[in-house]
């Protein structure tokens, strides 16, 4: 924790008593979270459409003998867990980027329609050429999500805007943009069943080209987010401290959401509009580990990742070998936790 | 360290709230500015603070022009705490105070013994030590006035800015507020604050400067600047000046709520 410990172990003790973080309470989450994703992702390899023994799995995953199971889990189910978590905390970092750099605690990527806009962009390319590669999935999604950060910056940050307005603009855009999608998609000749699981939001057939196209973004996403989890937490203090405190306001801003931005737009091209994670995640850290940013970004990291590889897995057992949309497992869930905030917290 | 302010100009849109505004204020000063509502003086501290772009001038800090340095260059000697701030109600009053060690801090924000030093001196200066576990969402108004004002000392600041740090406060709270920042003026920090209460600012500063209309109107010590037809002129109220007894320092007070013109300003039973 301090580098000074090493040097004076009583004196760094001491020091670290003092640390104002609620260091307990992660460790403990930390471990929670940890051993979820382990039992999520065995599991995820045991079942499906086959079933596979954990014998099958343990032989599948460390050796050659089970060529069947080997390929099952390897090809199919070990890339489809990683997009799922993935997808999941690129989600979850959006909302609580979002949610403090809003300072509403309503705010989420689908909410304020930086999901739609990365969907229109993808839907675009998808009717457009229907082989496209996913990379360029990717690269239009990316473009789509920072595209609608910079309008939802525009109007949110230019001329005084209250909580409301924002959410009023929001559901604007996300109508908007949703609209074209919904259109683009009717009037193309692209596969219903393919459209439905884009809008719903779900994890059919990715693969590891999904988890490549993603990895260029995701890496320099999640970093820029840890880096200024400390701004967002002064920024958190109101602005006029903020800028007191030696924080360009408007850059730090622009820049979280620019973050905001693509990292949505990485789970809209693998999984399409999953909603309702960025927003739930985040209050599930807060309420773990409190307000800090620089613990509850990663923790809602962590949480987005359950949630989205649990929903997966729901969807891909509930009506087993077919499959729902994932989305629908989130929305299932995130529904009701948002009527609850509604009703519940002021 | 020594504040320059050199024809600064501020306004929103097209209006004009502080106009080819100088002034010098020496290092190691206490100095309120005062004046009616609109008069610019908020604008103008928000300008001194840098956080908000002058339309024309500049403001150097000791040799420098404030708008060439960093923002957390500046923040590292000038603090700057605006009227009643609303955010981090869920903060202990440490965190918060923690808080004030940003522009300090490298980009992963480690904790240095240098920060700890700070932190505790802060909450010590401000005399929040015993709240130092207490959300802000629970404290009395003149107990979170305190535990900003150690976030604005934990940044180790040279010059305290203070935008009406006693608003909202009852009368025994406003006193231990503007004992707190004497105390820190003697301990060398330059303290410039916007007051409401004249007689808080004839009390505990050393120096009034009163605007209007965007202006300095009056500029002095308050023995002297003080009287009733300049505090007529400024505040467009007719004023008597009392003398404190204890101290001898004036003690205005408004006599009617008939506005007047600066001629009108009746005579004063001050010696």
């Amino acid at each position: 924790m301090t580098g000074m410990a090493a040097e004076s172990p009583k004196q760094g003790s001491a020091l670290e008593r003092r640390v104002p973080a609620r260091l307990a309470g992660s460790t403990v989450v930390l471990l929670m979270c940890v051993t979820g994703l382990l039992a999520v992702s065995l599991l995820s390899m045991k079942l499906g459409a086959v079933h596979l023994s954990w014998n099958e799995v343990w032989g599948g995953l460390t050796s050659d003998s089970e060529p069947l199971a080997r390929n099952i889990i390897w090809q199919i189910r070990v890339p489809r867990l990683v997009d799922a978590m993935l997808v999941g905390a690129a989600l979850a970092v959006s909302g609580a980027l979002l949610q403090g750099v809003t300072r509403n605690p309503l705010a989420d990527p689908t909410i304020l329609g930086v999901t739609a806009a990365a969907g229109l962009a993808s839907a675009t390319v998808i009717v457009i050429d229907p082989r496209v590669p996913q990379w360029a999935i990717a690269a239009a999604c990316a473009a789509g999500g920072l595209i609608g950060a910079g309008v939802l910056f525009v109007i949110a940050y230019r001329g005084a805007v209250s909580p409301v307005r924002l959410a009023l603009a929001g559901v604007a855009l996300s109508a908007f943009f949703g609209a074209a999608i919904v259109g683009l998609l009717a009037s193309s000749r692209t596969f219903l069943q393919t459209s439905l699981g884009f809008l719903a939001g779900g994890l059919y057939g990715s693969e590891w080209r999904d988890f490549r196209a993603m990895l260029p973004y995701l890496v320099p996403g999640f970093a820029a987010a840890i880096l200024l989890s400390g701004r967002l937490n002064i920024l958190a203090l109101g602005d006029d401290v903020a800028a007191g405190l030696g924080v360009v306001t408007d850059r730090t801003r622009l820049a979280i959401l620019a973050v905001v931005g693509v990292l949505t737009a990485m789970a809209v091209a693998t999984a399409g509009m999953v909603s309702f994670v960025g927003l739930v995640c985040p209050h599930l850290a807060r309420y773990t580990v409190g307000s800090d940013n620089r613990a509850l970004i990663p923790v809602s990291a962590l949480y987005g990742a359950l949630l989205v590889s649990i929903a997966d897995l729901i969807a891909r057992l509930v009506i087993s070998p077919s499959e729902v949309p994932m989305g629908i497992i989130t929305a299932g869930v995130g529904a009701p936790f948002l009527l609850y905030l509604v009703r519940f917290r002021e | 360290m020594r504040l320059s302010i050199q024809g600064l100009s501020l306004g929103y849109g097209r209006l004009t709230a502080v106009d080819d505004v100088s002034l010098d204020i020496e290092s190691g000063d206490m100095v309120s500015i005062v004046g009616p509502n609109g008069s610019g003086k908020s604008t103008l501290l928000r300008g001194i603070g840098r956080l908000q772009r002058p339309t024309r001038g500049r403001v150097l800090l000791g040799e420098t022009d404030i708008r060439s340095l960093g923002a957390r260059q500046v923040a590292r000697q000038l603090a700057v705490l605006p009227q009643s701030p609303d955010g981090g109600a869920d903060l202990t009053v440490r965190e918060l105070v923690y808080r004030g060690r940003f522009p300090h801090q490298g980009i992963l924000q480690r904790l240095t013994r240098t920060d700890f030093e700070a932190v505790d001196w802060a909450m010590k200066a401000a005399d929040v030590e015993l709240l130092a576990a207490r959300t802000l969402a629970h404290l009395s108004g003149g107990e979170r006035q305190r535990a900003w004002i150690a976030m604005a000392l934990a940044q180790q600041p040279r010059v305290l800015l203070l935008d009406e740090p006693t608003s909202f406060l009852d009368i025994a709270h406003q006193v231990e507020v503007m004992e707190l920042l004497q105390r820190l003026n003697h301990d060398g920090i330059t303290v410039v604050a916007v007051l409401h209460d004249l007689a808080l600012a004839a009390r505990y500063t050393r120096r009034v400067i009163a605007m209007r209309e965007g202006r300095v109107a009056f500029d002095g010590a308050p023995a002297e600047v003080m009287e009733p037809v300049g505090l007529a002129k400024v505040f467009g109220i007719a004023m008597t000046v009392l003398t404190d007894p204890e101290s001898g320092l004036p003690i205005p007070i408004p006599r009617s709520k008939a506005s007047l013109t600066p001629r009108d300003a009746i005579a004063t039973d001050r010696p």
